[in-house]
């Protein structure tokens, strides 16, 4: 599959606590283009996870529209969006949510599972995209013995298996030390420049979001302002 | 889709205390069933299955099993004219006049007192219950003679070919034991056969306690006992086969007891699962939220639970039948209420039990997780996640 653009058109999301209405985004408009990094920032409750959850297909908004690509998530169903999540996007977890009791390639081997697929097609895709992100040597441990950058890159594995059209990660590196984030932020770059990956990555931390070739900030859930990464931007257009 | 077994299998031992405790409660239930269901078994089979389809039993009107009733000469005379009366080599009608008298022996298991039932026949009763192989000698007409049921040989004491046991009014008779019969596992193998007179003459008895005549065809039954029943008679008929099923009947009723506690048991059963379950789905809160966001359905969730939950109870059947097996072909014997003599059954646990018991063991896994697995399908996925 190829990169997909996400739009969203004045998009609000209220919850509700003990029947009082909690705004979380207000009319947020937004646009990242096919295959584009960006990452989302903002304090905390600005609305940066329930953004990507509403891109996810995880949650529907309250009012506004959400394209990603060719789908418009708003008018669909929660059994069409559970679907449409199994084919177009790939999330990536702060903590990894790996199944403990199965190995690493049978952890990356689940969502394939939801497709018609010879047994020996899966086992080359995820033998493929535990290569990519280096783990090709550690296909039978268990996430008990892998260390935390490991279960991160299993988990990114896991999120490209499927080839989808957007990866979204919810504080990737949140959990991880400098050293191991800068290889995952690598990684995750690797995916966007050589495989054309429309990234949306949600972070507190600056250095992650230098990565991006673009940084929303949110605050109060709207798009408050945003940077472009000239080194980013610059790179790519040399590439 | 759904999720891979091997997810299944292995999950089932990340609690592995409490998957093994639910392991146990279940095989309890399993092996309580299957028992009881082979107890059944063999009850039935050994009453349920005695009697020949062209027997028509007489009792006397009122009487509900041999041993309480009592047919005079004067009448017994009447029942060589029955229509369809079968004729024996001798060109006599094949009519056996049988007393049933009971004597108390002692079983070999644990000493107890059992009351076995002794029947009295002539020559003629060997070809009306020709399904009746003697090994060892016959006993003589006219002597005091017997012949021992082989379910009554392996159950009871003193019953062996050369032992002498004493029946009679105050047991001052002794018979020498000469032979031992079956009878293709039927209620007679229980009892001891001696010559009619010789019986009689011990109990002082004056009647016979009950007729079986041999038509020459099934289908003449009814033509029979309406003769029997009817006012030149005036006694009770029965086909052979019908009065073994209905004594049957009367003695399921102690399975039917118990089985009442089999399914308080597999209630309790229920419940354990059902606590496992919750147990499991609770723990696995984020990971149920992680599979839905790859893509898998709710209904694909509650079929993981689901067969988490038949694993459980597969095993459990499993060690249920392991531990049933040592019943397996062990010999008892069960008091009737009606005939007041005990009968000998052989446990046997057959396949038909064993699946039996595979499908409560499973409805009672799959009844207990239908709550947990319908929690685990409705897991807010977002909430979940962030919960993480």
């Amino acid at each position: 599959m190829g990169a997909a653009g996400i739009v969203l058109r004045d998009v609000h999301k209220a919850y509700f606590k003990d029947r009082l209405e909690i705004p979380v985004l207000a009319g947020l408009n937004l646009e990242i283009a096919p295959g584009e990094f960006a990452a989302l920032m903002g304090p905390s409750g600005s609305g940066k996870s329930t953004l990507l959850h509403l891109v996810g297909g995880l949650d529907t908004p309250t009012r506004g529209s959400v394209r990603v690509g060719e789908s418009q998530l708003e008018s669909m169903s929660e059994s069409a969006l559970t679907a449409w999540r199994s084919r177009h996007v790939g999330f990536i977890f702060q903590m990894y949510h790996l199944v403990p009791v199965l190995t690493a390639a049978q952890n990356v081997e689940l969502p394939l599972l939801l497709f018609r697929m010879a047994s020996s097609e899966r086992k080359r895709r995820v033998q493929t995209a535990l290569s990519i992100v280096g783990l090709g040597d550690r296909t039978d441990h268990r996430p008990n013995q892998l260390s935390g950058g490991q279960e991160q890159r299993v988990a990114i594995a896991r999120a490209i298996v499927t080839d989808p059209d957007v990866l979204l990660a919810d504080e990737p590196t949140g959990d991880l030390d400098a050293r191991t984030s800068e290889e995952i932020l690598n990684l995750l770059n690797a995916l966007n420049t050589e495989f054309g990956k429309t990234i949306v990555m949600v972070t507190h931390d600056p250095r992650a979001a230098g990565h991006a070739g673009r940084t929303l900030h949110l605050d109060k859930g709207v798009l408050d302002r945003e940077e472009v990464n000239a080194r980013k931007t610059a790179a790519a257009s040399a590439s | 889709m759904t999720l891979p077994l091997y997810y299944n299998w292995r999950n089932l031992f990340v609690r592995k205390l409490t998957t093994l405790l639910t392991v146990a409660v279940i095989a309890v239930v399993v092996a309580a069933l299957i028992v009881l269901l082979s107890f059944g078994t063999g009850m039935q089979r050994s009453v349920g299955g005695s009697g020949h389809p062209a027997n028509l039993l007489v009792l006397n009107a009122g009487a509900t099993a041999e041993s309480t009733s009592l047919i005079w000469p004067e009448d017994a005379r009447l029942l060589v004219q029955t229509p369809g009366a079968a004729v024996g080599p001798d060109g006599q009608p094949l009519v056996s006049l049988e007393v049933v008298v009971q004597t108390d022996v002692r079983r070999l298991r644990d000493s107890s007192s059992a009351n076995v039932a002794v029947r009295g026949v002539d020559d003629v009763g060997f070809l009306v219950h020709d399904q009746v192989q003697v090994r060892g000698r016959m006993f003589t007409q006219g002597a005091r003679e017997a012949i021992v049921g082989r379910a009554a040989q392996s159950l009871y004491r003193g019953l062996n070919v050369g032992d002498r046991v004493a029946l009679g009014r105050s047991r001052s008779h002794e018979y020498e034991i000469v032979g031992v019969f079956e009878s293709a596992g039927s209620a007679f193998e229980s009892e001891i056969w001696a010559p009619r007179t010789m019986i009689a003459d011990s109990y002082q008895r004056r009647f016979d306690s009950s007729a079986v005549i041999r038509l020459d065809n099934a289908d003449r039954m009814a033509a029979a006992a309406d003769y029997v029943n009817g006012p030149a008679v005036r006694l009770k008929a029965t086909s052979e086969p019908e009065y073994y099923r209905q004594l049957s009947d009367q003695s399921q009723q102690v399975v039917y007891l118990v089985l009442g506690l089999v399914i308080i048991m597999a209630t309790g059963a229920v419940f354990a699962v059902a606590n496992t379950m919750y147990a499991a789905v609770d723990g696995r809160r984020r990971e149920i939220a992680m599979l839905r966001t790859l893509g898998f359905s709710r209904l694909a969730i509650v079929a993981a639970f689901l067969v988490e939950a038949a694993m459980i109870a597969g095993l459990a059947c499993l060690v249920g039948i392991a531990a049933s097996l040592p019943f397996s072909g062990l010999r008892r014997d069960f008091l009737s209420n009606v005939t007041h003599s005990v009968t000998g059954f052989e446990i046997v646990i057959t396949p038909g039990i064993c699946l039996a018991a595979l499908a409560a063991a499973l409805l009672v896994g799959v009844i207990g997780a239908a709550a947990p697995s319908a929690r685990a399908a409705r897991t807010p996925i977002v909430r979940a996640l962030r919960r993480g």
